[in-house]
């Protein structure tokens, strides 16, 4: 079994490497093959993903939250999953190289350091606390995603405010549809830290001694989550409307990439694990 | 080949000439019954606005058997008589093509590589109009047709193969294009017209082809809005609500003839601030400008003028033409196939395609039964049938050998019947 862990190790980042260059050949050089190819090669890389990240989870007995190049692989499922669920609701189908490259990035740290732990804090063996985290990452992924879509709206809008009609105008889809599909992500984000804080504060206390409603993940991530709801109340109520509300899913996700990364770096508390 | 073509297009004449030949259905009708029969047995005549021409079989041979091939000269002096357009149009406006430079032009014009706008391929249903006129008045025998059929795949394989067609190459077009760009569905828009210009006219046309949710014109004579929304439907307005239908539609179309801006940076802004900031796409075709080009600065507005336009249209006309090395290996390999056709048509690849299929026929059955005879029979079998076939195929034989006296049309149609009738057209399986 350990031999088929580690050749999925290998096998992984090899396969999100064929799938974003199958995207990128479709996206700048119009290839017919890859055209065809790179929605199934997605799937299938998603299918190996999903049976290695089972794998650890039954072969090391805990949910692969446990390291963080465990959670780098979760990170890099949950983006190229979120990307694919996407792709089929929108029928948009030639953005994914620019999002799936993040996807192999995660997942090509992930592979390169993973180790296999079996020992591990009994709190981490938690499957509860495995949903928690999970759809924690699966809400940042989206939010990422949206992030990625509000980038590509605002390159498009400058390309066709300057008479520019090069690749990026050819190629992309209109600008309304790159504005649903940013919205659309953080509804799917919103909707996955709904989920991940909900667990979190009815769940958690009880299974934490030291657990504190002051902690800074948590707040941080209740912030995060209050702003992106602020402001798709704001965008129903008051009406927002392209290029200012792409502006500010770009600023949103800024900031929630910031706060995390300072308090995972620099706060220490009992929400940290490793 | 016997075949012969004569023509006038946009490179060889400007457009005050080549409309001087244009002919109508009618005028095509009685031409192609002119020149049928006398020098041709064979012709059609497509015409278009930028192009006229005539293609014709000749029969080699003659009914006196000596050279018959037309003069071509005297071609298109009957041309320009058809038309009375002698004081117009000279033979140096015309061109002329023999056997297979006349089939692969015929090739480039269905293509589209011909054409005055490259990739522009609606020539192709002209053809197929204008044939069909032939074919009723008889004119169009076995050869034209199959020489049309393999111009319809030229044609079509073009359109699907090749990316020719693609990508806007008029002003219209590209400014549909550039709405498609911005809006994800244009049922749920609307748009105004502001003049009621030609350009402006055919980009409105052009918008509820593409099921623009609504459409309203606004002109400075309010008669002529109505003339023309009656032709596109929607809704004339008063030039003087054009401000405030600003804020109410996604798209305008401005193309009227104005000394100064008809809508200012002001007026986008207000309107912006009454839209909610919702897109607005601003297309301003007027010359001198109909807007003040310091609007495309307001957020959510996308303003064009004729340059970001022509911009869009050279691009798409670059990536038309490199496309046309592909079109010419289309146009090759449907050369190739026709000939493959045509040589079939002679006398003895049919006879040895005929003899072919009899021994081919012959000799599977024998090999199917030749256990049945006893050894010292068997060779007596395969001569004993060989024999039959022989004498079932000499008068056939002789029969298509001697046909040198038949006219080119009346052996094209014998050879066309046995090879139907024996389904020789289907490539034989090779023996062992």
């Amino acid at each position: 079994m350990k031999t088929v862990i580690d050749t999925f190790t290998i096998v992984l980042p090899v396969l999100y490497f064929w799938t974003v260059w199958a995207y990128a050949k479709a996206f700048f050089k119009d290839s017919v093959l890859a055209k065809r190819v790179k929605t199934p090669l997605l799937l299938i890389t998603l299918a190996v993903h999903l049976g290695y990240l089972l794998l650890r989870t039954v072969l090391f007995d805990h949910p692969p939250i446990t390291t963080i190049f465990e959670i780098m692989s979760i990170i890099s499922f949950s983006i190229a999953a979120a990307y694919a669920v996407i792709e089929f609701q929108t029928k948009v189908k030639n953005t994914g190289y620019f999002i799936l490259i993040l996807a192999f990035l995660f997942q090509i740290f992930s592979s390169l350091f993973i180790e296999d732990l079996s020992e591990v804090k009994p709190i981490l063996r938690s499957y509860l606390l495995g949903i928690h985290v999970s759809s924690a990452l699966l809400g940042y992924a989206a939010i990422a995603i949206s992030a990625v879509y509000g980038f590509l709206y605002l390159m498009l809008y400058h390309h066709i405010k300057s008479s520019r009609f090069g690749v990026i105008y050819t190629k992309l889809p209109n600008l309304e549809t790159l504005e649903r599909m940013s919205m659309l992500s953080i509804v799917v984000g919103f909707s996955f830290l709904t989920i991940a804080i909900s667990v979190g504060l009815f769940w958690l206390p009880r299974a934490f001694e030291h657990f504190s409603y002051f902690d800074p993940k948590l707040i941080g991530t209740v912030f995060i989550w209050a702003m992106y709801g602020v402001g798709l109340g704001a965008k129903k109520t008051i009406g927002w409307q392209g290029r200012k509300i792409m502006i500010l899913s770009i600023i949103a996700f800024a900031v929630s990439f910031f706060s995390l990364t300072i308090i995972n770096v620099y706060f220490s508390a009992f929400h940290k694990f490793y | 080949m016997n075949l012969v073509a004569v023509g006038i297009n946009h490179r060889t004449a400007p457009l005050e000439v080549r409309e001087k030949l244009w002919m109508s259905s009618d005028e095509i009708r009685a031409a192609v019954a002119a020149l049928k029969g006398k020098p041709f047995t064979e012709c059609f005549i497509v015409s278009t606005c930028n192009r006229t021409e005539l293609y014709g079989v000749y029969d080699a041979n003659g009914s006196s058997g000596t050279s018959a091939v037309p003069d071509i000269n005297l071609l298109k002096d009957e041309l320009i008589g058809m038309k009375s357009a002698g004081s117009a149009v000279k033979r140096e406006h015309m061109y002329h093509m023999i056997s297979t430079n006349a089939i692969s032009h015929l090739f480039k014009v269905a293509s589209g590589i011909d054409s005055m706008i490259i990739g522009d391929i609606q020539i192709l249903s002209q053809i197929k109009d204008d044939f069909n006129i032939a074919y009723e008045e008889k004119a169009a025998g076995p050869f034209l047709h199959r020489l049309l059929q393999s111009t319809y795949h030229v044609g079509k394989r073009t359109r699907t193969e090749t990316t020719i067609t693609e990508g806007a190459v008029s002003v219209s077009y590209a400014a549909v294009e550039l709405a498609n760009k911005i809006f994800s569905d244009l049922s749920k828009k609307t748009a105004l017209l502001i003049g009621a210009g030609e350009t402006g006219e055919l980009t409105a046309k052009h918008l509820v082809g593409r099921n623009i949710g609504g459409i309203f014109v606004a002109n400075r004579t309010k008669a002529k809005a109505e003339e023309l929304v009656a032709a596109l439907g929607g809704k004339a307005v008063d030039f003087e609500s054009l401000h405030q239908m600003l804020a109410q539609v996604d798209i305008v179309v401005s193309s009227i003839a104005s000394e100064q801006y008809v809508i200012t940076k002001s007026d986008v802004q207000r309107a912006m601030k009454e839209r909610s900031h919702k897109p607005l796409f601003i297309i301003d075709i007027g010359v001198p400008r109909n807007i003040d080009p310091e609007a495309n600065k307001i957020d959510n507005v996308f303003l064009h003028d004729m340059d970001g336009i022509s911009v869009i249209i050279d691009r798409n006309v670059q990536k038309r033409k490199s496309e046309i090395p592909r079109v010419n290996e289309i146009i090759l390999e449907e050369l190739t196939e026709f000939y493959n056709w045509y040589n079939s048509l002679q006398v003895n690849p049919t006879i040895h395609d005929l003899r072919t299929h009899f021994e081919h026929v012959r000799h599977e059955e024998v090999e199917k039964n030749i256990n049945r005879f006893s050894a010292e029979d068997r060779e007596l079998v395969d001569l004993v049938t060989k024999r039959i076939v022989n004498k079932l195929l000499h008068l056939p034989t002789t029969n298509l050998k001697n046909g040198n006296e038949e006219s080119e049309e009346e052996k094209h149609k014998k050879l066309h019947i046995v090879r139907s009738l024996f389904g020789l057209h289907k490539q034989q399986p090779p023996k062992e």
